[in-house]
């Protein structure tokens, strides 16, 4: 039972990484990011890049797979999204979309459509015992999580930079006419959560063993449910929300004659939540 | 005077035109192919297709189709039913084709197989599985393993050869991965054997750690996964990582080297049901798996091979009886024991679908090598003989 806790958590710490970069976007811009996912796979291959041609060592995967990330997000939104921004909202979603469905060809057209195994070579914390085994991978990708969160609460609560983004997200137009600037703000908010997902990109890559054009695809819509879960715009709820998914989607799953998959777990939960509390579990 | 030369020119251009079109027509006898270029299953469409392309390139070596070029037109179909029916009637009625070949997965090969079945023009799937491909009608056949052999032959190797007294499925949720299950399931029970645990993931999962935790808890002999080798991959090392110590069997969509590659160490000892040995002798095999590594630096699978096959296959029987689509269904009928296959040999065709030794492969050293083979028509036909065991 533990070790299903433990595994659903580390999925979860996936869900949550990708979903923070969606709510940082929706809470700022009030659009929909769905290109997101394109960059955890650019995240992925980037990584994988580093390892076939630099050095076997993780960590300069994680770094060159977060900063390659960080300036697509960030390009991504100056060339797509900045040109629509006044335009009705579902303008930047099919944008995000279009964008998101090329990548996966683009991708593909690069490096081929097979598959590639992700071998790093890292030395981390790992636990075994009898009833419980956390291997190193996983150790990683839980302390990976809470050390971004603990930054991103940190940076946001506490330094200027952070307080310039509650402005921000509180009224745009009221913040750039006491002086904020506006553009930088959002630069840096895409910065960060393309960093996020491109390193989470990385770290699943390295879970899975495996990097493939479409591996954005199920990760896009769990980070979205997730979003909707945890309340839009809310990071700490983001954060929340990934976990008890993972949690949920894994319990559910064990109880034998319940079967449906994983994604209709996922959907159906999202639906009830819907239902009941439709700002999401930590809404404002 | 200018526009006499306009005109004459125009003529002349539509005259060449002409001619060429007409002559290139008399050259070649087209086949028509679809295979999923783009989209999640990319990796198998190009396997597909650069094998086909291979087979192509092998016939026109040998003579083609009486002195005529063989001419393959693909397109891709992005594994989409929807695209493979619109296509298909396009390969039909633009590009005049005389053989549909699909390339592709179940439910797109039971899009086009309707729509051949209508135009009356003889079509084969190549690895798609599901049994309702060949139910189109009697134009519609089949190059690899149906379903149910392939699920019965699992079945007979776990229960009979295993002596699996406990089984437990995890199952791919798409035409694919049921339709195996179905009929391991069917033919388990039937040997004696009990289904302990039976469960469904979605296609692209990769989180399986909570189902085969609930499978240690069942304590199972064995488990038998039907799907693809990227999800494979995932059941197969998160199962030796959960601790579980018991047989692990999948399908011929395990049989890429990219399952080695993916899975590690954890591969070693796994059972598929496949129709490519690679271990064969056979001079068709050895040159299928020495070509498509040189034609491509990767190498060769499954998918690709039955691919290769269906291209030879019908070279074969558009050699013997012509370009006439009556004749061609009623040949491929009669077809015994053939040869010229990377994968088989191809006995015969029994309700148009292909029937040949079916092979157990198992991982070891990091490669699949041959294990076990069936010849037995009771494990082996689609329509077993009442009164077997």
């Amino acid at each position: 039972m533990l070790q299903i806790l433990v595994d659903a958590i580390v999925l979860g710490c996936s869900y949550a990484l990708m979903a923070v970069g969606l709510n940082m976007v929706y809470g700022l811009l009030r659009i929909i990011h769905v290109a997101h996912a394109a960059l955890y796979t650019l995240g992925a291959y980037v990584g994988l890049y580093c390892l076939y041609h630099f050095s076997s060592s993780l960590w300069l995967s994680l770094i060159f797979g977060a900063i390659f990330s960080a300036l697509i997000g960030t390009l991504m939104y100056r060339i797509i999204y900045n040109p629509v921004l006044t335009a009705p909202r579902y303008v930047p979603l099919i944008a995000g979309a279009g964008v998101f469905i090329a990548s996966q060809e683009i991708f593909r057209l690069l490096a081929g459509p097979y598959p590639y195994p992700f071998n790093a070579s890292f030395k981390f914390l790992s636990l075994t015992h009898s009833h419980l085994r956390i291997t190193e991978t996983q150790m990683l990708i839980i302390t990976f999580m809470i050390g971004a969160f603990l930054c991103l609460y940190l940076v946001i609560n506490n330094t200027n930079l952070g307080m310039m983004w509650r402005a921000c997200t509180q009224d745009m137009e009221l913040a750039a006419s006491s002086g904020i600037n506006v553009n930088l703000i959002i630069a840096v908010n895409f910065m960060i959560g393309s960093a996020l997902a491109g390193s989470a990109g990385v770290l699943m890559a390295l879970y899975r063993n495996s990097v493939f054009p479409t591996m954005g695809a199920m990760v896009s819509y769990k980070a979205f449910v997730v979003v909707v879960l945890g309340g839009f715009g809310s990071i700490p709820g983001a954060a929340i929300a990934g976990i008890l998914l993972a949690v949920a989607e894994s319990l559910l799953g064990m109880v034998p004659l319940f079967n449906l998959p994983r994604e209709a777990i996922a959907f159906l939960v999202m639906v009830l939540v819907l239902m009941f509390k439709p700002k999401g579990l930590f809404g404002r | 005077m200018r526009r006499f030369f306009s005109i004459a020119a125009i003529a002349i251009i539509s005259i060449c035109g002409l001619l060429s079109i007409s002559a290139y027509a008399q050259e070649t006898v087209k086949v028509g192919f679809i295979a999923p270029l783009t989209g999640f299953a990319a990796a198998d469409g190009y396997s597909s297709l650069e094998s086909a392309k291979l087979a192509v390139d092998y016939v026109n070596e040998h003579g083609g189709i009486k002195g005529k070029k063989l001419e393959l037109v693909s397109y891709d179909d992005a594994c989409q039913p929807d695209q493979a029916s619109a296509l298909t009637r396009k390969l039909i009625e633009n590009d005049k084709v005389t053989v549909m070949i699909s390339g592709s997965y179940s439910s797109p090969s039971r899009a086009a197989a309707v729509i051949c079945q209508q135009a009356k023009v003889p079509f084969t799937s190549t690895y798609a599985v599901h049994p309702s491909i060949v139910e189109a009608g009697e134009y519609c056949h089949r190059i690899g393993m149906a379903a149910p052999i392939q699920g019965r032959t699992g079945g007979y190797f776990a229960v009979r050869e295993l002596g699996a007294k406990r089984i437990a499925l995890l199952i791919m949720n798409n035409d694919f991965g049921v339709s195996l299950a179905e009929a391991l399931k069917e033919t388990a029970i039937k040997l004696g054997a009990q289904i302990v645990y039976e469960k469904k993931y979605p296609l692209g999962e990769t989180e399986f750690r909570n189902y085969l935790n609930a499978i240690k808890a069942a304590d199972p002999d064995l488990i038998y996964a039907p799907g693809y080798y990227n999800e494979a991959a995932n059941i197969v090392s998160q199962a030796r990582e959960v601790g579980l110590k018991c047989w692990l069997m999948g399908d011929e969509g395990y049989d890429s080297p990219k399952f080695i590659e993916l899975a590690g160490a954890a591969a070693n000892g796994v059972f598929i049901t496949t129709d490519l040995n690679r271990d064969s002798e056979r001079p068709m095999t050895q040159f299928f798996l020495k070509n498509y590594k040189e034609r491509t630096n990767i190498d060769a699978d499954m998918v690709g091979a039955s691919a290769f096959d269906a291209v030879m296959l019908v070279s074969h029987i558009l050699n013997k009886v012509g370009t006439d689509a009556n004749k061609i269904i009623e040949y491929w009928d009669t077809i015994e024991n053939f040869e010229d296959c990377s994968t088989g040999p191809i006995l015969m065709f029994q309700n148009r679908s292909a029937i040949r030794p079916m092979d157990i492969q198992i991982v070891l050293n990091n490669q699949f090598r041959y294990f076990y083979r069936y010849y037995e028509p009771e494990v082996i036909y689609l329509n077993p003989p009442s009164g077997g065991k």
